[in-house]
């Protein structure tokens, strides 16, 4: 297409990873920077965690003496770096496809419809999800209403101020199901029960005690073969190697997946089914000029891990366009 | 010009639309109904819509809250050629004429559909053996352009499968459609004919089973008179034949379970694998999908009483489908599962297919058994009973010269035409730039349009079904939510009152704080 635009770097999500590459490129004296973003804010997953009275603050910023702050607050720090920085910021603008050896995304937007851009460099941030019942492997039963992911309670619950059940039943039991547990009994609701398909939580003691301010849930772990889910037309309960543990609402918490669909689309290198990208030391994709930071890489890293991953990965494409230049 | 017909929900919540509520009979008008058809499943609506090229007052009620929300939503999605089945059947003769159909209905519908061929294998001597059996009835059956394939040729047609391989057989016309819009589009043309559609109206009762009019007795205390009734109930079909005493039979639910692939599976299977059929089963098949994703499955699990909420799934027999399908092609195992689905078929004791007129009193046809194939039959199917009608119940037939047999050119899918890669349009309705789903990259736009579309769907599975978001890689995490805005914010319906399949599956519980 001759209408595509080109840049010397462009950068897929804007969440930790994606701001942190992008202020850094920017520093580093690169010229045409664009981030592209597909829901309508910066900050990607954090942003979603409203700054609330009584609520739980859930993510710690290491670089300023471990304080734990909410995720809003920290999206707004990035959208300062972000706004300082001279990138390019294209929000609602969805990347649907890639061609890997032109190095071309075609991205979709309100403004355009479907447009190309091409760039020198591509940095892919897309962060991860939560993994669906079916990739866990071991979640079954029936399918019915207020079986949630975390981040679906988090826009009921944070931008909507609903609160979806009474008595909660987290599958899942990292941090996000621990954080989860403690949102929901601020918010009003009982303390959840916490199953998940292991003997003992996965989150830290650390950790668990700091959710206790709010919330002392209770661990139901358990290596069986199945958790199923129960009820017919909204969520009842979960059976758990014979047992029935009642509730009205289930959230499926953690269990990163990393967002690689698009490099999986262009034929770059995914390990399946994890879905990790394959990656070099230096955060290189299998094509040339394609980078991934934060998130995508798979694995479990909180918000400030993902945006100092950022800026190496920044310096490492600084280093690749200074090479092939 | 032809008059619309009228449709309502019985969804008595204040915040529900006031124009769709079904709050007496009297909105229906105080004529009785010629013919009403009990359950909107595949059958039905196809039924609906044949009948609604006649001069006739028909109505169409489910006791779901859209159409086809039943086992015709968790099927495998195959419009079949028939050449496995019971050779000399009315089955048979059902799916050997609708397969020459669907081509043209699929145009007609608006519905994607696409001739991707089965590629049937076997992988040890005794399938070797059976394969020739196979071949023949396939012949009897009348589907004479399947082929008989070496391995060499088997491999070459689909490199990726078992090596295993000893022979195949190719059969070209089998097809793959999307099974949700075939019973919307079904039912749009019939709405558009003036057939009536009421949804959440469960039948109860019959009173005055011996008259020429009878009475329906339904869940929401209204009773709706007609002359003809027609039980294509599915799974409900046999309590409701002992409303009204019709001939006994059996229902045996036999569940069927799948596994769902992301999309970059089906760029390396592009025919459906079968396995060479078992006296028991098909077994386990690999589906590409018109979506675009592979399935495997069903499996056949046998329930024994007619008990409608066995449609879960479990960890065992997924494993064992992972199992089953891999023996076709070996690299699904490392294939990304996002989901997982199961229907149930309604599977007759006394055989598939009972139909039954005039059973146990004029006027009353039982529709039960339509277990496996309803999906390919029903245009044939419904033409079968509007036959039976016209000669066994004395039904008039004359042709509606307005009714139309087809749905706009606007009513293909988005997903099928992507209507974000339209920039003109894009710049009209930015809403149709602005994608909601991410993984089936569908735009807000899109949801829009489906609100308003014929059947006023208001559910977040009528939406899903219609426009495929949620039902994607993430299942929902990124845009289950968004969605129900859209819906709440669209119907002026407050967000806590969305529901996933209609009243008493709110999003919210109730009770809860607002926090
Ligand atoms: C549900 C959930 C809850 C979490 N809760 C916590 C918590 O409480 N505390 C904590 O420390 N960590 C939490 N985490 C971990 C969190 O992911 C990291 O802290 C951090 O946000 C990761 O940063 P990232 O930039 O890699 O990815 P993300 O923050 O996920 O950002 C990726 C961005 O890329 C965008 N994007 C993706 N694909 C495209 C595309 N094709 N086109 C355009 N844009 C695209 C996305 O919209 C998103 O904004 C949570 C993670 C998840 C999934
Ligand atoms: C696992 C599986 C795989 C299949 N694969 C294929 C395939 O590849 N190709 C193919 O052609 N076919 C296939 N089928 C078969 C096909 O799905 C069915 O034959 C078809 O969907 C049956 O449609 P129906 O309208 O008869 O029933 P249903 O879809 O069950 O409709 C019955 C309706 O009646 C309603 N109802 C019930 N009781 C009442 C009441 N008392 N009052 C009001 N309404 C009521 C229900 O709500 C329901 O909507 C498959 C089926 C299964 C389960």
């Amino acid at each position: 297409m001759d209408s595509t635009k080109h840049f010397n770097v462009l950068i897929i999500g804007a969440g930790p990873a994606g701001v942190g590459a992008a202020v850094t490129l920017s520093k580093r004296g690169i010229k045409s920077i664009a981030i592209i973003e597909r829901s309508d804010k910066i900050g990607g997953i954090p942003s979603f965690y409203k700054k609330k009275k009584g609520g739980v603050r859930t993510f710690v910023r290491w670089s300023r003496g471990g304080i734990p702050v909410f995720g809003e607050e920290y999206a707004q720090w990035l959208e300062k770096q972000l706004l300082k920085s001279k990138v390019r910021i294209e929000l609602q603008s969805q990347v649907l496809n890639i061609d890997a050896k032109k190095k071309i995304l075609t991205l979709v937007n309100p403004k355009e419809g479907e447009v190309n851009y091409s760039a020198d460099a591509i940095v892919m941030a897309c962060g991860s999800r939560e993994e669906t019942p079916a990739e866990r492997g071991w979640l079954a039963g029936s399918r019915p209403v207020r079986v949630f992911f975390t981040k679906q309670l988090l826009s009921l619950l944070d931008d909507n101020h609903l609160l979806p059940m009474n008595n909660p039943l987290i599958i899942g039991s990292d941090l996000i199901g621990y954080a989860a547990a403690a949102k929901l009994k601020a918010a009003g609701a009982s303390d959840a029960v916490i199953v998940d398909n292991c003997n003992r939580p996965k989150c830290s003691i650390f950790e668990r005690l700091y959710f206790r301010m709010w919330s002392n849930p209770k661990y139901q772990g358990l290596k069986s073969k199945s958790i199923e889910i129960t009820g017919n037309k909204a969520a009842s309960g979960v059976r758990l190697n014979g047992k029935n543990i009642p509730c009205d609402g289930i959230v499926i918490c953690g269990e990163l997946i990393p967002n690689s669909e698009l490099a999986l689309i262009g034929n770059i290198k995914v390990e399946l089914p994890s879905r990790k990208p394959v990656v070099t030391e230096d955060y290189q994709l299998s094509e040339s000029g394609w980078f991934a930071a934060g998130n995508i890489l798979g694995g479990f890293h909180g918000a400030e891990w993902c945006y100092f991953n950022g800026r190496r990965v920044a310096r490492a494409v600084v280093n690749y366009l200074s090479e092939s230049s | 010009m032809s008059v619309s017909g009228k449709l309502f929900y019985n969804w008595s919540d204040k915040d529900f639309d006031e124009s769709l509520k079904f709050i007496d009979t009297e909105q229906l008008g105080d004529i009785p109904y010629d013919v009403t058809i009990i359950g909107a499943g595949v059958v039905g609506c196809a039924l609906a819509y044949k009948l609604s090229m006649y001069k006739l007052r028909i109505l169409l009620l489910d006791k779901n809250y859209d159409v086809g929300e039943a086992t015709s939503k968790g099927n495998s999605a195959i419009v079949h050629t028939g050449f496995d089945a019971a050779v000399g059947t009315l089955e048979s003769e059902l799916i050997t004429k609708a397969s020459r159909h669907w081509p043209e209905l699929a145009k007609k519908l608006k519905i994607p559909y696409e001739e991707c061929g089965a590629l049937l294998i076997a992988i040890n001597d005794e399938q070797n053996s059976q394969l020739d059996k196979v071949y023949e009835k396939a012949l009897n059956n009348g589907v004479t352009d399947v082929q008989q394939l070496s391995a060499e040729q088997a491999l070459e047609l689909e490199p990726q499968i078992t090596k295993n391989v000893l022979r195949g057989i190719l059969i070209p016309r089998e097809s793959i459609a999307d099974p949700f819009s075939t019973s919307i589009a079904y039912s749009e043309i019939a709405l558009a004919n003036g057939v009536d559609i009421l949804f959440g109206v469960e039948v109860i009762g019959i009173e005055n089973v011996d008259e020429k009019v009878k009475s329906l007795i339904t869940n929401c205390g209204k009773k709706i008179d007609t002359r003809i009734i027609v039980n294509v109930a599915g799974l409900g079909s046999r309590k409701i034949a002992d409303l009204y005493g019709g001939e006994p039979f059996d229902i045996n639910p036999r569940r069927g379970q799948f596994l769902i692939f992301d999309k970059f599976s089906r760029s390396v299977i592009n025919h459906i694998l079968l396995p060479i059929p078992t006296e028991k089963t098909k077994g386990v098949l690999v589906i590409p999908t018109i979506f675009g994703n592979l399935i495997a499955g069903p499996s056949a699990e046998d329930f024994t009483n007619d008990d409608e909420t066995v449609a879960n799934t479990t960890i065992e027999q997924l494993q064992s489908l992972l199992n089953g399908a891999s023996k076709l092609y070996p690299g699904l195992n490392e294939q990304p599962v996002i989901g997982t689905f199961s229907g149930v078929r309604c599977n007759c004791k006394q055989g598939s297919y009972w139909l039954r007129s005039n059973d146990g009193h004029r006027g009353i046809i039982t529709v039960s058994g339509i277990r496996s194939t309803g999906f390919t039959s029903s245009p044939a199917l419904a033409e079968f009973l509007i036959s039976e009608m016209q000669e066994k119940l004395g039904l008039n037939l004359e042709l509606n010269p307005a009714a139309v047999d087809s749905r706009s050119e606007s009513s293909w899918p988005g997903w099928w035409k992507r209507p974000y890669s339209n920039n003109e349009l894009v710049k009209e309705s930015p809403e149709f730039g602005r994608v909601i789903c991410y993984c089936e990259q569908i735009s807000h736009g899109e949801i829009i349009q489906h609100l308003d579309s014929p059947l006023k769907p208001r559910t977040l599975d009528a939406i899903k079904r219609r426009t495929r978001a949620q039902m994607g890689r993430c299942q929902g995490f990124d845009c289950m939510v968004n969605v129900a805005e859209i819906i709440s914010n669209q119907c002026n319906i407050p967000l806590k009152k969305i529901t996933k399949r209609g009243p008493g599956s709110e999003i919210i519980s109730t009770n809860t704080s607002q926090y």
